[in-house]
């Protein structure tokens, strides 16, 4: 049987989750003994730009008009579509700018010039095309990665935790640093995945995977409330990475 | 007869970019490095951020640079805040580094430059013909990755280094382990240099070129430690003052590129491995003092196919002061120590250190609550750029004799050497006054 086709595409952002595919040093060889890595700009020059492709990975989001036709572009040729990272996935750090006036950043950066630059608000893929699996984080957790593949490859996608950051900091017994020292940490709000890799090391957590579904908003907010921390400010926190969070203020 | 070449995207770097040359008979009418990236406008939205948001955001300019971009964005609050961290992190942000370097020499050697002398599309086919090679890179650019895990806390964006020091220390452990697969590399190291000896010569567009680079203050040739960055111009160095960088940063907006163009002097200048090794090279200790010779080294070099050497020596050298620092941190005992007290304050502050792909830039400006107000940074691919642009049409010069394909790889191959880094080249903020 041939092997699967695979294409590695990277838009607007900082190509951190490529980068994380190319850090699996020692799955990498063996990879490409499993699938056919036709198109994959960053790491080959010698590309199949238009076959079909059983499955495309694309990391960043959609920044300009140019994203977003690659985007339609590769979604055309490509069976099951994954977006790659918190930027794919939910808009990530560039989305920052939804609420502000995108000219006048541009005009504050470039200079007149700004405004002949090919420049969109940043979306997140599904916004732009239909996507088949998404695979968060800033940038991606290397087992998580491979375990997708290793699924797709078996035909059946993976299961990720829908629970928050919380859930993994407490199983891991390490000290709250929100109950303990009153910071503002977004892991009650955060999907987990990355084993509580920041409260670990004592550092709040900043929400760089995004929102998890089974988080409970009221009452991690009425958690931070009793800290005297205010809203507005744990919102503006939970915005750094994206935009949907679903907390009012 | 006119004739135009044209490469829309180049492939084995990050991000996207393309070269456009355009000739009139023998001479050159215009060569450009294109840059196609969005524009994210970073700096421009970390504004109004509390300090301590402020390295999370940055970071994520560049993955393979992040280590650079907070701890640049670090060194500029501390200064800003006179916060002085204590000699045990900057040992530890010193080694931080190395393995960044590590880690991306590795890669742009191994996984991006190397493919091209032996005439291959990449690592992976490679490593058919050459898989101790191809295994030999991915092994160091692992190290590369341990390092960063075990001070940074991430390999991609580091969670761990704080303003005023690091969340966690390493363990005994974690270093013990370290320092196993640094002997390791030090054995490998041998076959870097044997590889890199080994490769055809690669000589396309030599001209006198200008380098810059940051000046060590501790810690020997490194990328982290000093404030003062060396220019070498017309066979003299010049010092200029990491605050002043902006009489380096003279950029003009130009309409191909979301990068601007930087000139000293009204002169485009190189930085990166080979400007760190012209300006740094008497702080190298003796573990390398072979290696420039078999890699017929010769500096200064105007060839800027000869960065990639530079970076291959740099990686030899980085292993062995690695080892020596993790060897120190082991006989010495990590000190328990929370990050220093940080009172922020109204002021500005620079950071300079030197990315792998070289010198980097952060300047900030706070209001009195710790908050944001201005910030400006400059990547090495933006300092850079004039001077590929330079690069590039001497080798147009050189070899208008070319064919098409044989044209189009030479000039691959130099933007490649210069190892840009694309989605950081388009983050730069001028300098304007708080809202
Ligand atoms: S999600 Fe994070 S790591 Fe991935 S491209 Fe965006 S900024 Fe980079
Ligand atoms: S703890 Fe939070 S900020 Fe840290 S890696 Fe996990 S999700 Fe990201």
């Amino acid at each position: 049987m041939a092997k699967p086709t695979l294409g590695v595409f990277g838009l607007t952002g900082c190509a951190g989750d490529q980068l994380v595919i190319l850090n699996c040093e020692d799955e990498l060889l063996e990879l490409t003994e499993l699938v056919d890595i036709k198109d994959f700009l960053m790491a080959s020059s010698g590309n199949d730009t238009s076959c079909q492709l059983d499955v495309a990975l694309v990391d960043g989001a959609v920044l300009s008009q140019r994203d977003e036709d690659m985007l339609k572009r590769i979604r055309e040729r490509s069976r099951l579509l994954v977006a790659l990272g918190t930027c794919a996935v939910w808009g990530g750090v560039a989305s920052l700018d939804r609420n502000q006036d995108r000219t006048r950043l541009l005009e504050d950066v470039y200079g007149e010039m700004g405004k002949k630059y090919d420049s969109l608000p940043a979306r997140a893929l599904h916004e732009v095309v239909n996507v088949d699996l998404s695979i968060t984080g800033c940038p991606i957790e290397k087992d998580q990665l491979i375990s997708a593949v290793a699924s797709l490859l078996q035909g059946d996608p993976p299961l990720y935790p829908k629970y928050p950051v919380c859930t993994e900091c407490r199983m891991r017994e390490y000290n709250c640093l929100l109950i303990e020292r009153g910071e503002i940490c977004c892991g009650p709000l955060t999907v987990a995945g990355c084993q509580a890799r920041c409260p670990g090391l004592n550092v709040p957590c900043v929400g760089c995977r995004g929102p998890a579904d089974d988080a409970n908003v009221e009452s991690a907010m009425n958690m931070f409330g009793e800290k005297g921390i205010p809203r507005e400010e744990i919102a503006a926190k939970l915005r750094t990475f994206a935009p949907a969070w679903g907390v009012n203020v | 007869m006119t004739r135009s070449i044209k490469v829309n995207h180049l492939a084995r770097v990050e991000g996207h970019g393309g070269v456009t040359v355009e000739m009139d008979g023998r001479s050159v009418s215009s060569v450009r490095f294109d840059i196609f990236e969005g524009a994210r406008l970073l700096e421009a939205l970390a504004r109004g951020r509390h300090y301590t948001d402020v390295p999370q955001i940055v970071s994520r300019i560049c993955a393979i640079c992040s280590v650079s971009h907070s701890i640049s964005s670090i060194k500029a609050t501390e200064s800003a805040f006179g916060v002085t961290p204590t000699p045990q992190t900057e040992l530890l942000r010193d080694l931080l580094y190395r393995g960044e370097d590590i880690e991306s020499h590795s890669l742009h050697v191994f996984c991006l430059a190397v493919p091209d002398y032996l005439n291959y599309p990449s690592v992976v086919a490679l490593a058919a013909d050459h898989p101790d090679a191809a295994r030999l890179g991915l092994r160091l650019k692992k190290l590369g990755n341990t390092i960063q895990e075990v001070i940074g806390g991430r390999a991609v964006h580091p969670v761990n280094v704080l303003v005023g020091g690091f969340g966690k220390l390493p363990t005994a452990d974690q270093l013990m382990a370290l320092r196993d697969e640094l002997h390791q590399a030090a054995e490998d190291s041998k076959s870097v240099v044997d590889l890199i000896a080994s490769l055809p010569p690669a000589d396309y567009c030599s001209k006198d070129t200008v380098f810059a680079a940051l000046r060590p203050k501790q810690f020997g040739y490194g990328y982290y430690s000093g404030d003062q960055i060396h220019v070498r111009l017309n066979g003299k160095t010049e010092a200029v003052p990491a605050a002043e960088y902006r009489s380096l940063a003279n950029e003009r907006a130009v309409p191909h590129s979301h990068a601007k163009h930087s000139q000293y002097k009204g002169r485009p200048f190189m930085v990166g491995a080979l400007a760190r090794l012209t300006v740094n090279s008497d702080l190298l200790n003796g573990s390398v003092a072979d290696v420039k010779q078999k890699f017929g080294l010769n500096l200064p070099s105007g060839n800027p196919m000869d960065n990639n050497k530079a970076q291959a020596l740099e990686l030899v050298y980085d292993i062995h002061r690695s080892l020596e620092t993790v060897e120190k941190l082991l006989a010495d005992g990590l000190r328990e120590e929370a990050p220093v007290p940080v009172r922020p304050k109204a002021g500005s502050g620079t950071g300079v250190t030197e990315a792998p792909r070289g010198m980097l830039v952060h300047s900030y400006s706070f209001d009195g609550q710790g908050r944001l107000a201005t910030a400006d940074v400059i990547t090495p691919t933006a300092f850079n750029a004039a001077s590929v642009e330079e690069h590039l049409r001497r080798a147009v010069e050189q070899n208008a004799g070319d064919d098409d394909a044989a044209l189009t790889k030479k000039l691959e191959m130099i933007v490649r050497a210069y190892d840009p880094c694309i989605s950081c080249s388009v983050h730069l903020v001028r300098r304007r006054n708080a809202p």
